[in-house]
């Protein structure tokens, strides 16, 4: 699927997979790509960009650590603001998904 | 997941080199777990690698991006660190001043002493000397123009300059945009009983272009009102006479206003705070041209002679340069322009030796050619407060030393724990900065409150803005409060990058810290040398003013009114007037307090009169011998005493034998070989008739204190015409407190619309005395200042010193020490100090004291009395200040102090 997603919307994915644990940038794109089996085909740089993002706004935090096979690298968690994000962003895209479902069923 | 508290150590972004480094790494990381992923599935490595990369999508742009989100991220928290580290800072030295009030009070209290004296001082200099007129436009292209000319090849240097010269100056120059002429003048404002002399601004129309202040009511007046032989009679109003006599209101354009002789209308208002050039706002501003009459008009036989001649030197003139025309060019055109008006004018010396010269000069007066005492004592007055300030900060520098030493084993155990020397000096710096910063705030309050008293002495006529409203002034004590922090933060901070741990850690009380005090000694060794220094000063100008108070003006002056009659162009004819005058002095004599009356033309300092002189001696005679005419009761009024022969009576008058007195001066130069009595002197002319001398008086000081005293003659009021134009009125009591009794009396005696202005003599001498008086109130103040604060310092390190030495002084006295040897010990200490501040101090003050000759009166600067009673009293200061913590040393119980430890 080459959709284009909005930002948001990735922004929530990111969040929502984060509150499984902190995660490295790969395992996220790894956990989002095998729940959607590659679905949505997200392009990997752009979800760095918005993980990057994110921490400068606070609502995940990073740091370093070991990986699973002992390399270092870097783990972003949820904060408390992140939560709170998530929580409102999940009203309002499931808001607006049943908005277009709507429509759609009409047509 | 990795524990929490460890993530600083991680969290290396901040630097933006390792931000770059941070996201390789993390990237490097993708890309090899998605290879080997994408490998485990079966694809061949390239492949792997080319899927990872499609997966991916432009490598170079995210990690771009990911930079810049990184470098702003870092700097957002970097920012928020700094703050952070500040304010704990910030806390840990409140707390720590919070701990110890009394050493906090006292800094503080040196600091608003120091640092108050300096923002009142920089007040006062900026007035003076750096701040430029309010509203004044482009004031850095602006000056003042003065003239030079040479008189038997000196050059005087002058802003005064005739209408005429203005205006062909004006016409022949080509280097500025404008140029302007204004004169301030004292004249009768008001009517009735509300008459009063105030100050009005005469300005040529041209002078409003000069600044940038719209009006706040009405207009001004333009060239149409402004031009010879006469301009229109309207006047701009100065905004706080319009609020204080108006109330601001707008009604006042077309009223009219009574100034000097004739009724102006009311065109406008000044703005707010305007003053022109004069730091003494005007009442009102007219047309040159108009005023002018107002204060010439009765003087002048031929009216248009304001205008027509060369040699009416009374206004000045103001320009603006065009836009890169230097002063220095401006100059040389002005000169041209000056040579070419001064071979066109009637009567003029040879131009190659009067040699004509213009400069252009600042705006401010005091920073033109002719700087006046009042700026010379105040830079002085600088100085002086800056050493205050030095010793000040001397002080608190060394008692946050002696803090620091106290502490240092906090400090030691601090840096055992790790804070990095760096910080340890920031928390310092900070301590001396909040204490740097909280003495500047009480030293504003200094400025305000106590150097209002300095403010008035200084410029006694000038309004006083709030200083705390004022940014130039806050700005100031800011900077001033900076550097007070840095330098006084150096010493402890300096002191604690050499805090050996170990040793300070491993150290009892008692050690590592006496020799320590040298830069405390060398502190105080500056204090006292800098006190003496200031003591010296004050030493000399209060000798100064004592005998400037010694001099014998030859006059009573505590007791003595000038009553100046103001005719405001009445006209009454030679027969009334002579009546009027009789009536003023008679008036005057029955008023209880008064003592004594006479008329009277010159006035000492104010006004002198001078006359062609012939006598069979000499044919003329040249030189400064100044006339005036007064009643037969002048020298029992004055208290001026006649030496030889009589003074005037009644039967002086008109018709009888004409007669003089002369000053023993001028019998000294006219008749050095002869006795002066029954000479004769011829005044005016060498055809008028003989006066003789029958009397000689003592010397009076009349132009300034420094000169020798003028060469004075005196004729009877009745033989020459009557030409009084003022009283002198001599009370028993202080003739200050009779001003508005006399003013009433006088008042009542005075035809129409004419007026009396009652004057003390003491104030018409004041301005004269003014630079002594201040430099001894100034130099006494801030010497005490000083001296009380080197008194401080000086008690709190010997005491520090003693609880310091508490184990030796033990062992001394266990060993057999009496009272009395420690008593020595510790006031020795002390003294050796204070002699080393006096020898220091002693040498700069006889260097210094070269370059503040001048400004002294009749007193040496190097006035061994002075110096001695200085030492003295530094010396006595010190033994009194080591008087208290010798007393405890002598009390020191050895089993106590031996067992410490």
């Amino acid at each position: 699927m080459d959709l284009d997603l909005l930002q948001g919307t990735l922004d929530l994915l990111i969040l929502k997979t984060l509150t499984w644990g902190p995660m490295h940038g790969y395992a996220v794109a790894r956990w989002i790509g095998d729940t959607t089996d590659d679905d949505l085909q997200i392009e990997e740089g752009a979800l760095y960009t918005a993980l990057h993002r994110m921490e400068k706004r606070g609502w995940i935090d990073s740091e370093w650590g070991l990986s699973e096979n002992n390399r270092k690298a870097k783990y972003y968690e949820l904060t408390a603001a992140g939560r709170k994000q998530l929580r409102s962003q999940t009203d309002v895209f499931t808001r607006y998904a049943r908005a277009v479902f709507k429509v759609l069923q009409v047509a | 997941m990795l524990p929490r508290g460890i993530r600083r150590f991680f969290r290396i972004e901040l630097d933006p080199r390792r931000v770059t480094r941070a996201i390789d790494d993390e990237l490097r990381f993708h890309f090899d777990m998605s290879v080997r992923h994408y490998m485990s599935r079966g694809m061949s490595e390239a492949d792997a690698q080319r899927e990872a990369e499609r997966r991916f999508g432009n490598v170079e742009r995210t990690r771009s991006r990911l930079e810049s989100i990184d470098r702003s991220r870092a700097e957002h928290v970097r920012r928020v660190e700094w703050w952070g580290g500040l304010l704990q800072d910030l806390r840990y030295a409140l707390r720590g001043l919070r701990a110890a009030p009394s050493f906090t009070l006292v800094v503080i209290l040196a600091l608003a002493l120091g640092i108050g004296a300096n923002a009142t001082m920089f007040g006062i200099i900026d007035r003076l000397l750096l701040r430029p007129p309010p509203f004044l436009a482009d004031a850095s292209h602006t000056n003042l123009v003065y003239l030079g000319r040479r008189f038997d090849g000196v050059e005087s240097l002058s802003p005064n300059i005739s209408y005429t010269r203005y205006v062909e100056l004006t016409k022949y120059t080509t280097s500025f945009s404008e140029t302007a002429a204004f004169f301030s003048f004292d004249l009768a404002v008001g009517t009735g009983e509300e008459t009063a002399e105030r100050r009005v601004g005469l300005v040529s129309a041209s002078f409003w272009h000069l600044f940038d202040a719209p009006p706040a009511l009405g207009r001004y007046f333009g060239p149409s009102e402004d031009h010879t032989p006469e301009g229109a009679t309207v006047a701009v109003l100065g905004y706080s006479y319009w609020q204080t006599r108006y109330g601001g209101r707008a009604d006042v354009l077309g009223k009219s206003i009574s100034l000097g002789r004739r009724t102006y209308t009311i065109v406008g208002v000044a703005p707010r705070g305007f003053v022109g050039l004069d730091p003494i706002g005007a009442v009102a501003f007219v047309p040159i041209t108009t005023g002018v009459v107002d204060i010439f008009g009765g003087g002048l036989a031929d009216v248009s002679k304001w205008y027509t001649t060369h040699n009416m030197s009374w206004m000045e003139m103001f320009v603006r340069r065009k836009p890169g025309v230097s002063p220095e060019a401006a100059g040389a055109d002005l000169t041209n322009a000056y040579r070419r008006s001064y071979l066109a004018q009637e009567k003029h010396a040879p131009i190659d030796i009067a040699r004509p010269r213009a400069v252009v000069g600042s705006v401010l007066r005091e920073r033109g050619p002719n700087q006046g005492t009042n700026s010379k004592v105040a830079t002085w007055l600088v100085g002086v407060s800056l050493i205050v300030l030095i010793i000040a900060c001397a002080n608190v520098a060394n008692l946050l030393l002696a803090r620091a030493f106290r502490r240092r084993r906090e400090i030691a155990v601090r840096v055992a724990l790790g804070v990095s020397r760096g910080r340890l000096l920031v928390q310092l710096l900070t301590e001396s900065m909040v204490l740097a910063l909280l003495g500047a705030a009480a030293g504003l309050v200094v400025a305000q409150w106590g150097g209002t008293i300095l403010r008035t002495a200084m410029l006694p006529d000038v309004e006083w803005p709030s200083l705390l409203a004022d940014s130039r002034m806050l700005i100031f004590t800011g900077v001033a409060a900076l550097g007070v922090g840095v330098l006084t933060g150096l010493a402890p901070a300096l002191l604690a990058r050499r805090t050996d741990v170990s040793a300070a850690l491993k150290a009892g009380a008692r050690e590592g810290t006496y020799h320590h005090s040298k830069t405390r000694t060398a502190l105080l060794v500056i204090q006292g040398a800098l006190s003496v220094l200031l003591l010296v000063g004050t030493g000399l100008f209060v000798r100064s003013l004592r005998q400037v108070h010694a001099l014998d003006f030859g006059y009573d002056t505590p007791h003595i009114l000038y009553v100046s009659i103001e005719m405001r162009g009445l006209k009454v004819d030679s027969l009334a007037g002579v009546a009027l005058h009789r009536d003023l002095v008679e008036r005057a004599r029955s008023i209880p307090g008064v003592q004594d009356a006479s008329l009277t033309v010159a006035v000492p300092f104010w006004m002198s009169w001078s006359n062609d002189l012939f006598t069979q001696a000499r044919d003329s005679i040249h030189g400064d011998y100044l006339f005036n005419t007064v009643s037969p009761s002048y020298f029992a009024t004055m208290g001026t005493r006649i030496v030889r022969g009589r003074g005037f009576t009644e039967a002086d008058r008109d018709g009888a034998p004409p007669v003089l007195v002369i000053s023993q001066s001028m019998a000294r130069k006219l008749f050095p070989k002869t006795d002066a009595l029954g000479q004769c002197i011829r005044v005016g002319a060498d055809t008028v008739p003989c006066s003789t001398v029958i009397g000689v008086s003592a010397d009076i000081v009349d132009r300034n204190l420094t000169d020798p005293p003028g060469l004075e003659y005196y004729a009877p009021a009745a033989q020459h015409g009557d030409g009084a134009n003022g009283l002198f009125v001599r009370t028993r009591g202080d003739a200050s407190e009779m001003t508005a009794t006399v003013r009433r009396e006088l008042q009542r005696v005075m035809p129409g619309v004419s007026y009396v202005v009652v004057t003390p003599l003491e104030k018409i001498l004041e301005p004269n005395v003014r630079p002594w008086r201040l430099g001894a109130t100034m130099f006494a103040l801030f010497g005490g200042l000083a001296l009380l604060l080197a008194a401080v310092g000086l008690y709190s390190v010997i005491a520090y010193n003693v609880t310091q030495r508490s184990h030796e002084l033990g062992v001394r006295i266990a060993l057999g020490a009496q009272g009395r040897d420690v008593l020595r010990l510790v006031v020795g200490s002390g003294l050796r100090i204070a002699v080393a501040g006096v020898a220091i101090g002693g040498g700069i003050a006889l260097v210094a004291g070269r370059f503040i000759a001048p400004l002294l009166y009749r007193v040496s600067p190097k006035d061994p009395l002075i110096y001695v009673v200085a030492a003295v009293t530094l010396l006595g200061v010190a033994v009194l200040a080591s008087l208290v913590p010798a007393m405890r040393a002598t009390r020191v119980d050895p089993n106590v102090a031996l067992r410490a430890d």
